[in-house]
């Protein structure tokens, strides 16, 4: 076919891939030796097992074949030789759609597994961005794109519905603690603390908000919460755009500024965390001025520091951690979770493999918003569920809203007698306040 | 020593290595051309994970099988990469002693020292053709240039186990051909696969620098971990 035939579509990602390469995506794109050792890392494979088309190496080589052609002298010389192709229509662009959204959850298992240290889910990443930059894209990427680009948020909360939320919540705090300090602050200038959180707890689980607010109470923290730039969530993460990625991050940087705050801190979402704290930095192409940090973090400060008490046996059933991808791989942010659960629960029971090596919860890379892929993404799943049963704990406690909602969908799917929780849960419940 | 085998022997070698040093930094500084991406954020992850830990780490993977899982799962595999690498590093060397210190080969120990390393690397080169083509994924993800590659490798170690003795008591042919096979072995690299030794160091360090300044490298034994975070 010739470049004329080309769809304009197709014509269009190939004039954007040059300027999607940094260094290190291009190593990645010419190291594989094709030797197949990711293949067993990825959950996708191990459910599939006779599906060559989900390994890592495979779905790398689609993303591969079209930069050799076109990029690299190698494959412009002698494609057939090295395995180089080109796009042509749309439809070679739903293939690529189907297997960088629909068969992989950028989760980089397969990353830490390469001898040769390709980064496959980086590369993957930047393909879903050439991918959105046309309008291809599962259409839950779309609308939550859409909702994050325009409101401001991922899931379409209105600004008056953020704030009633937490006026409601403010009043049980209130009354449950006898005190109007115990409100939740909102827009107060020059706190220590400016506390961002994910919409879901806005629209689906107030409770960890409150939760975060009994605890920040109890360790008469000077803390406050945005009215604007609330979600440190970013959809460019997983759709691969790194304007929307850049501007998402940067209205929580504005705000944080604007009050005069001096740690942002983020509330436990994987992929809020390293969005925030480590990739938005560089989409925003901002230096950050103030500290940043997950809410387990200052959880796990107050109790060293004695800011706040608890009661391991206020939580007496059987509890095991799931790691989130992105605070374990891709932020190293696997330690502390383990420290402060083992601190308020009284039966800790380690799941294997953990930490870095941990499978992905199967929600990830924004898998949830895609329910044209959720019997692939389930049947994935039987990885995590064998894990968790593995365990023989009752609950899975996760630093994620994401893998809430992946492991609380593979639960009921693969009927395990198991539930999801989160740290702001335990250590609010193990809290033991102070009398007054 | 009759002049074409000089010939092959030096001459050819000569200018195959000089084509491929040229191509090589051809290659690199193509590779260097591209915009390098940068952290902004501060480190992440315990104070005992940073970029240079990070980098030793990355790099040094290869030589730690327990440090991934996919190598630390499969010690068969791991062997025969070891076995199959030492190979080619003798029968490097074995292409600049014949014609440069034909002398040391008047050991019969070093003889059968390397025709057992490089004799090694011929039989996993079998058993990797064999896996390429039986196994269904490893298939699937094979260009033409992954079989013409290994194949071409497992012919250069039949020939080096022949040349190690540097014999021509029964005629030169084994010794053109090996020479002939190691130049041509010189000029196809740098175009094919087998190059990536020579991105080996840069993706290693790439993610070696970037995982250890957002402390994932070097990766947590889980009967090591302790807490104290900066992020």
């Amino acid at each position: 076919m010739s470049q004329a035939e080309r769809s304009h579509k197709a014509a269009k990602v190939l004039e954007q891939l040059p300027r999607k390469l940094t260094r290190q995506i291009v190593g990645s794109l010419v190291a594989c030796v094709h030797c197949g050792l990711c293949t067993d890392a990825c959950h996708y494979v191990l459910t599939n097992p006779g599906d060559p088309t989900y390994a890592p190496a495979y779905k790398a080589d689609r993303i591969r074949k079209i930069f050799k052609r076109h990029i690299d002298w190698t494959g412009r010389f002698a494609p057939w030789w090295v395995g180089a192709g080109s796009i042509f229509t749309d439809e070679d662009l739903e293939e690529l759609k189907d297997i960088s959204f629909g068969k992989c959850t950028n989760c980089r298992r397969c990353t830490i597994n390469c001898p040769m240290g390709v980064d496959f889910a980086v590369a993957n990443r930047m393909l879903r961005g050439l991918l959105v930059s046309v309008g291809v894209m599962p259409e839950g990427v779309a609308v939550v794109s859409k909702d994050q680009w325009e409101i401001g948020n991922q899931m379409g909360v209105l600004k008056e519905d953020y704030i009633e939320t937490l006026e409601w919540l403010s009043d049980e705090l209130e009354e449950e603690f006898g005190d109007p300090a115990a409100r939740i602050p909102i827009d107060k200038p020059d706190c220590d603390i400016v506390y961002t959180i994910n919409p879901r707890e806005v629209k689906y689980d107030p409770r960890t908000i409150s939760d975060a607010a009994r605890i920040f109470y109890a360790a008469r923290e000077r803390w406050t919460m945005p009215s604007d730039g609330w979600d440190m969530t970013n959809f460019g993460l997983f759709s691969g755009d790194d304007a929307l990625g850049g501007i998402v991050a940067h209205r929580v940087y504005e705000q944080v500024r604007a009050l005069r705050g001096k740690k942002l801190v983020m509330s436990e979402c994987g992929h809020g965390y390293r969005s925030t704290r480590c990739e938005g930095p560089n989409w925003a192409g901002e230096d950050i001025e103030f500290e940043m940090e997950s809410s387990v973090i200052t959880m796990l400060r107050y109790l060293n520091e004695g800011r706040i008490k608890v009661d391991p046996s206020k939580n007496a059933s059987s509890y095991t951690f799931h790691d989130s991808c992105n605070n374990a791989r891709s932020c190293g942010l696997y330690e502390e979770p383990r420290v402060l659960l083992q601190m308020v629960v009284g039966d800790f029971r380690e799941m294997y493999p953990n930490r870095a090596e941990n499978y992905c919860c199967t929600g990830g890379g924004g898998a949830m918003s895609m329910s044209e892929y959720a019997p692939r993404r389930l049947k994935s799943a039987k990885v995590k569920a064998d894990q968790l049963t593995a365990t023989g704990a009752r609950f899975v406690v996760t630093s994620c809203h994401n893998c809430v909602d992946g492991l609380t969908d593979l639960i009921k799917y693969y009927r395990l007698d198991m539930k999801v929780t989160q740290l702001v849960n335990l250590v609010a419940q193990a809290l033991v306040v102070p009398e007054k | 020593m009759s002049p074409f085998l000089h010939l092959a022997e030096h001459r050819v070698q000569e200018v195959a290595l000089a084509i491929m040093a040229i191509v090589y930094v051809t290659r690199l500084i193509w590779l260097f051309r591209f915009r390098r991406g940068r952290d902004r954020q501060p480190p992440t992850g315990l104070p005992r994970t940073n970029r240079t830990k990070g980098v030793l780490y990355s790099m040094a993977a290869v030589a730690m099988p327990w440090a991934m899982e996919s190598t630390r799962t499969r010690p068969g595999f791991y062997a025969q990469f070891v076995a199959f690498h030492l190979a080619v590093t003798a029968n490097i060397v074995l292409s600049f002693v014949i014609p440069y210190g034909p002398g040391l080969l008047e050991s019969t120990t070093l003889v059968r020292l390397l025709q057992i390393v490089i004799g090694a690397g011929f039989v996993v080169g079998v058993v990797r053709i064999v896996r390429r083509v039986r196994d269904p994924i490893v298939r699937r993800i094979s260009s033409p240039d992954d079989y013409f590659c290994i194949a071409l490798l497992t012919a250069w170690f039949a020939a080096g186990v022949v040349a190690a003795p540097n014999s021509a008591a029964n005629g030169e042919m084994h010794l053109i051909v090996y020479f002939l096979l190691t130049a041509f072995f010189l000029v196809y690299v740098p175009f094919s696969k087998i190059s990536h030794y020579l991105y080996y160091p840069f993706t290693r360090y790439w993610l070696g620098y970037t995982l250890g300044y957002r402390g994932v490298f070097p990766v947590e034994s889980v009967r090591n971990a302790r807490a104290g975070s900066r992020s």
